[in-house]
């Protein structure tokens, strides 16, 4: 699904020419649950970019699903974007003034297709445990319940796959947990995930691990025995359904 | 895109932000609210003059005693000139063929008194035909008869303003006045006519017989206009040019002097007055509109504030795969969305100050609702052009770079 062959990537401010991935080649199947890890500074932003189409590699190939991403213009990486990729950012992005249903309705305005929007953002909440704080807004919801927000606005249009660019990163453990419970459940049921993290500790909840070094892939390996979020939420000191408000 | 969705998102939105939204309007309302306020008040102030033209008739023609000089823009007869009589009168009603009737008048300020009271109002003597020619409607009593002018008789119609000052309460009719020093029989009273198109108060008056007032009152063997009616609307310019060779004729002024006399038709003074007001509306209804550009202005500031402030919600639009194009969209319809609801507040702020100025009776007002529609067509179109550039901007921006802005 995803091929990724040779990929490089600089960037070049005035004549000094930055290197910052020298040459990357993986795939990702259909159902992979990978995490790509790295200290900062490894380029794992930069491929998060590239591989969620916002960025274009200098050379190299990336095929998503077939399509040659190098050679998109920019209306059918929007297009590529809307329908074949679901992001779920650090910093979770809602937007403040629009409560989670409209939030997770957001991707639906630049999509094809009718029907209601509402409904498929409702169901899309249920995925992630929230249907019942549809009408709250990100300042009504914890850390954790924004991201989870964030994750149904990942998936309410049934994306090939799941971009998480340390999707943890912002929550503190017991919430970081919840979330990579739900990756967990999504990957169970069938779907694609790619993880950024630079915590080995959250990466070993993956299925296979991608260590990025110096723009370089240092190593690539299955996890052959990996965490279990819901078996650690439910050892959690004060039991399960208890995160903070 | 999904149009409806993403504006009704874009409503919430600004809805969401009460203070800068209202802020970005406020300069389209006030500018839409003075362009309908200042056409309206334009438009009171030639209706008024319309119906001053219907209510003289539009078949008047004046002839003064005095030669036109132009005075501030206006023609203005000055001095006491001692030329036209009461034969010239009798000579254009005989000899014009398209003339009507005709009414010889003289004019002088002077006191009259009942009782203890007094006012200086203009007492004008003029001939029994002067209320049909001047279309002088009575509110009580009666106007005095030619046979009444040929036997001098002292008798007076008086304006509601004098009644109201000499008379108070009392009905004036049958009551007796002096004028100077002499007695009148008050016989009529005027019906109420407000202001002429020159400010002056038309109920500010007292009418006698024109002989009367020349042998009894200022001993004057001239007089100084003649109001004459055509015989229709449609030959009024036919009696202008009747009435001037006649009176030249008598004068034996020659080929290329000047008139020593001014003939004023009355419509087409109304017609300049008019002329003047829709100016003068013009003028007023552009610099509204210069404030409604200003008002874009606003909207614009608003607008590049907004996407400083919004870039991040760019970026991740962006990233969920808005294209530049639905950027541009939307931020396009929610400039249009601030100036439509600014040009509606604005209408109805127009429309109240409209109202407002005609209940506290500063001006006669006329609600234009062309001006209304054109001010908030152009209101939205300001609007529009100025969201242009905004929406560029926005949809210029790197999705990355975007989002991560702070």
């Amino acid at each position: 699904m995803i091929e990724v062959e040779n990929l490089t990537k600089n960037y070049t401010k005035g004549s000094i020419v930055t290197e910052v991935l020298k040459g990357i080649s993986f795939r990702v199947d259909k159902g992979e649950f990978v995490a790509i890890m790295g200290s900062s500074g490894a380029g794992k932003t930069t491929l998060m970019n590239i591989l969620g189409g916002l960025d274009k590699p200098t050379g190299g190939v990336y095929r998503l699903d077939g399509v040659d991403m190098a050679r998109a213009g920019e209306e059918d990486l929007s297009r590529i974007r809307n329908r074949k990729i679901g992001f779920v950012f650090q910093q979770f992005y809602l937007l403040d003034r629009a409560d989670a249903l409209k939030n997770v309705m957001l991707p639906l305005i630049y999509a094809d297709g009718n029907g209601s929007g509402a409904a498929r953002a409702e169901k899309a909440l249920a995925t992630v445990g929230l249907a019942a704080r549809k009408g709250h807004l990100p300042a009504e919801l914890s850390g954790g319940e924004q991201q989870r927000v964030g994750i149904a606005r990942a998936l309410v249009t049934d994306p090939l796959i799941l971009l998480a660019d340390e999707p943890t990163g912002n929550l503190d453990a017991r919430n970081g947990l919840e979330v990579l419970a739900i990756f967990q459940r999504l990957h169970r049921e069938g779907r694609s995930l790619v993880m950024i993290t630079h915590d080995l500790a959250v990466a070993e909840h993956a299925r296979r691990l991608i260590v990025l070094r110096d723009g370089r892939i240092a190593d690539d390996r299955p996890i052959l025995r990996p965490r279990d979020a819901e078996t650690a939420l439910r050892l959690w000191p004060d039991g399960p359904g208890a995160g903070p408000g | 895109m999904h149009f409806a969705r993403n504006t009704r998102l874009s409503c919430r939105l600004l809805a969401a932000h009460k203070l800068r939204t209202l802020l970005s309007l406020a300069g389209v309302v006030v500018g839409v609210g003075a362009v309908i306020l200042s056409v309206s008040v334009g438009r009171g102030a030639e209706k008024r003059i319309l119906d001053l033209i219907g209510k003289l008739g539009t078949d008047l023609v004046i002839v003064n005693a005095a030669p036109a000089r132009l005075m501030i823009g206006r023609q203005r007869t000055v001095a006491t000139v001692t030329t036209l009589t009461a034969a010239d009168g009798r000579a254009i009603a005989e000899e014009c063929p398209h003339v009507l009737a005709v009414a010889p008048a003289v004019r002088k300020s002077l006191v009259v008194r009942w009782e203890s009271n007094n006012t200086t109002t203009a007492v004008t003597g003029m001939a029994a035909d002067g209320f049909l020619i001047r279309n002088i409607p009575l509110a009580s009593g009666r106007p005095f008869e030619a046979d009444e002018d040929r036997a001098r008789r002292r008798v007076a119609v008086i304006g509601p303003t004098v009644a109201k000052n000499i008379f108070g309460k009392v009905l004036p009719v049958g009551q007796q006045i002096r004028i100077g020093r002499v007695p009148f029989d008050v016989i009529g009273v005027t019906r109420r006519r407000g202001l002429d198109a020159n400010g002056t108060d038309q109920d500010d008056i007292v009418l006698v017989p024109l002989e009367t007032a020349m042998r009894r009152l200022l001993n004057i063997p001239y007089i100084e206009t003649i109001y004459i009616r055509a015989r229709g609307s449609r030959w009024i310019d036919q009696v202008e040019r009747e009435v001037r060779a006649l009176l030249r004729e008598r004068r034996r002024l020659t080929e290329g002097r000047p008139d020593t006399f001014t003939i004023q038709n009355q419509m087409t003074l109304l017609k300049t007055e008019r002329e003047a007001a829709r100016s003068m509306t013009l003028l007023i209804g552009s610099v509204a509109g210069i404030s409604l550009l200003v008002g874009g202005v606003g909207i614009l500031a608003v607008m590049l504030i907004s996407i400083r402030e919004r870039t991040r919600e760019v970026g991740l639009r962006r990233a969920l795969g808005a294209r530049p194009r639905d950027i541009r969209i939307q931020f396009l319809v929610e400039a249009a969305l601030l100036a439509g609801v600014g040009g509606i507040l604005g209408v109805m702020a127009g429309l109240g100050a409209t109202r407002a100025a005609a209940v506290l009776g500063f001006r006669e007002t006329l609600m234009s609702w062309p001006a209304a529609a054109i001010a908030f067509a152009f209101a939205t179109t300001v609007g529009i052009i100025f969201g242009i550039y905004p929406a560029l901007r926005a949809s210029r921006l790197e999705p990355i770079q975007a989002l991560k802005s702070e």
